[in-house]
């Protein structure tokens, strides 16, 4: 969960369906920041690191692309979910965000894609 | 496809005269305005008093909330405005804090001082009509304060002042996480509800089951937990500051949710009255009957609003609001169109408010009081509810109470275990929802795009620096004095109300993060929240 959001629900729901279906789930829980979210992705050693935002606070995903570059982290695959307007999902796609399920997202088409970046346990 | 109501009971196909064996009219029912209270409270419903008709606001500056209060006033909303907080304002920490930075007017309004409420209520009348502001318990005692304030400033007798601005802790566990510990926003909000009491003043406290049910929990539970949390704060305003039950009851309204099932809807609502009054008269031995009658007001369900075609969610607000006017709701507040989007664009409000008058106006439904009473199947399910809710009660009250339970972390895995079941629902297409998991359609066959209302990075800069630059200006002498009374007053006690310090601090432009900050210097915790800054006042050790 990046920044002061705290609309849990979304990212709790999507960690235990990939728990579920065989990934590793290092949920960081809310108020992370940018540092903190690259911080745990290398000492966890992450596949792919998975941001939960609701609305508008689209400008601390930016933030933390530009820490994923600045660590050489580009080869970890960054996710977004939650309720994100189709106009900030093109932005945040061109500034390097692998991909981002809206909501209704299909818990098959979200475990189909980390399927196909990320280790089972 | 499932035939069964979301807490999991079977739905037959047909009700009849069997199904409702034993209800007794007196005892279970009651006409409208007697105990139990199932029917209601005023025995003309909505000809006495139609319900309030309210959208909610926040987004961007004070001044831009403000504007968008303006225009729905103008859009017929006359009884009440109803605000909600920003996420930093929320946490009680100011705009221009490092974390703040980013997050200033995004999801709601950026009331941090005395100074943002003045510009959020600048030519917004005070009295004639309700003030709402919502947003996490831990500014509760800060809104109250604001309120005070600016009514002495405008030479209003606080006594003419009615709405709610305080808010009850739950909300913490419930899927709006707050960064002030419990048992501080616990301690402030008795603070907040006994000053309330205790000087006359006429604002509620929002008793908010609508987080639980939006952050995934069922009706049955909904129910269970919200009289749980009534039952909670009632006994603590009676044991730990000495108030008698009926004044302290004169401090809650609950803020229920409605979604799209509509029978199971308003069977809830008909149960939550009928317990209350019981749990009034029974538990707490009420002797005032106002006490048994639990305000209730409605928000019809974000969650219900879908990503996909937007237009969709018209006809779900519609259904939902009509719901909502059917349980004999006091106030009720919308989701919008576009809540899957952002707060409301202007369209989106104006569509919302619209559809209440028209539910008001056209359909009749207003006319008569509880209209679906004596339905073999609404009856039935008031029951079937009420029995759920009272097992999931007993749970809690077995644990200790709510907030034994909520220590247990009994009532969040609960939480947790439904909003799984529901995304699976979802998943396995046991319950349908139209352009989500039925009837998709592409994103390219849209056909309509709706106005999206955003707030960008340098809007929120914009608050942060206003925030910074207006602090160097104020006259600090009167701040120091103010935060050391109440650093002071702060180490006297749980039991020692805080009001009177605050509405000091927040006369003399103090922000939230620095009165929540002194505050929780006194309890021995970090100034702030987040470890980053260090409390700026000399205080004593």
């Amino acid at each position: 969960m990046i920044g002061l959001d705290s609309h849990t629900t979304g990212a709790e729901v999507v960690a235990t369906l990939l728990r579920d279906a065989g990934f590793e789930v290092v949920y960081l829980g809310t108020n992370q920041t940018p540092a903190m979210i690259v911080n745990a992705a290398i000492e966890e050693d992450a596949d792919v690191i998975g941001v939960s935002l609701h609305a508008s606070n689209f400008a601390l995903v930016e933030d933390l692309m530009s820490l994923i570059e600045e660590h050489e982290l580009t080869d970890v695959p960054v996710v977004c979910g939650g309720n994100i307007p189709p106009k900030q999902i093109e932005q945040l796609l061109a500034r390097g965000v692998a991909r981002v399920f809206p909501p209704g997202s299909s818990g098959d088409a979200i475990v189909e894609y980390f399927a196909g970046q990320a280790r089972r346990t | 496809m499932k035939y069964a109501t979301d807490y999991g009971y079977e739905i037959k196909p047909v009700y009849g005269p069997r199904d409702v064996e034993g209800l007794e009219y007196e005892r279970d029912l009651g006409d409208p305005g007697r105990f139990p209270y199932t029917r209601g409270y005023h025995a003309q419903g909505y000809r006495s008093r139609m319900w309030t008709r309210r959208m909610t606001a926040g987004l961007g500056s004070s001044r831009d909330t403000n504007a968008v209060l303006k225009k729905y006033r103008e859009m017929g909303q006359r009884g009440g405005i109803c605000v909600i907080h920003d996420r930093v304002s929320s946490s009680c920490i100011d705009a221009d804090h490092p974390l703040a930075r980013r997050e200033n007017g995004v999801l709601g309004w950026p009331g941090s001082s005395l100074l943002e409420f003045e510009e959020l209520m600048d030519e917004i009348p005070l009295t004639g009509q309700s003030i709402t502001v919502l947003g996490c318990c831990a500014p509760s005692t800060l809104r109250l304060a604001y309120v005070v304030a600016l009514a002495e400033k405008r030479g209003i007798d606080l006594a003419e002042i009615h709405g709610s601005v305080t808010e009850s802790p739950f909300g913490n566990v419930f899927g709006q996480t707050d960064v002030q510990p419990f048992d501080l926003d616990m301690k402030l909000f008795l603070d907040a509800s006994e000053y309330i009491v205790r000087n006359g003043i006429r604002m509620r406290a929002g008793f908010v089951g609508q987080h639980f049910q939006e952050s995934g929990g069922n009706n049955a539970q909904a129910l269970a937990v919200e009289l749980s949390m009534l039952k909670e704060i009632c006994g603590r305003l009676v044991a730990e500051r000495g108030l008698q039950f009926d004044d302290a009851m004169r401090v809650p309204y609950q803020l229920v949710s409605i979604g799209t099932r509509f029978f199971e809807e308003i069977a809830k609502v008909r149960a939550l009255r009928r317990m209350w009054a019981r749990m009034a008269k029974e538990h707490f031995g009420a002797k005032n009957e106002k006490s048994c009658q639990l305000l209730i007001a409605v928000h019809t369900s974000g969650r219900t609003m879908t990503y996909q075609q937007p237009l969709n969610n018209i006809a779900r607000c519609a259904i939902e609001t009509l719901a909502g006017a059917m349980v004999g709701c006091t106030a009720l507040d919308n989701a919008t169109l576009d809540n899957a989007y952002a707060e409301p664009s202007a369209l989106a409000a104006q569509m919302s408010l619209n559809t209440q008058h028209i539910v008001a106006h056209e359909t009749g439904v207003a006319d008569v009081v509880d209209p679906l009473a004596g339905s073999y199947f609404v009856e039935s399910l008031t029951n079937e509810v009420e029995t759920a809710a009272y097992r999931i009660l007993e749970e809690i009250d077995a644990l200790g109470g709510l907030v034994a339970a909520i220590g247990k972390g009994h009532i969040q895995t609960m939480l947790k275990r439904e909003a799984n079941l529901k995304f699976q629902e979802l998943n396995n297409k046991e319950r349908l929802v139209v352009g989500v998991n039925h009837l998709v359609i592409p994103p390219e066959e849209e056909m309509f795009q709706i106005p999206v209302q955003a707030v960008e990075g340098s809007d929120s800069e914009a608050i942060a620096q206003r925030m910074a630059d207006w602090k160097k200006t104020r006259n600090m002498a009167p701040i120091e004095t103010s935060v050391r009374r109440l650093h002071a007053d702060a180490r006297k006690g749980d039991r020692y109300n805080l009001m009177p310090a605050i509405i000091d601090a927040v006369k003399a432009y103090a922000t939230a993060g620095e009165i929540l900050g002194v505050i929780r210097v006194a309890r021995g915790l970090n100034y702030d929240p987040f470890k980053l800054i260090r409390c700026p006042f000399e205080l004593s050790k």
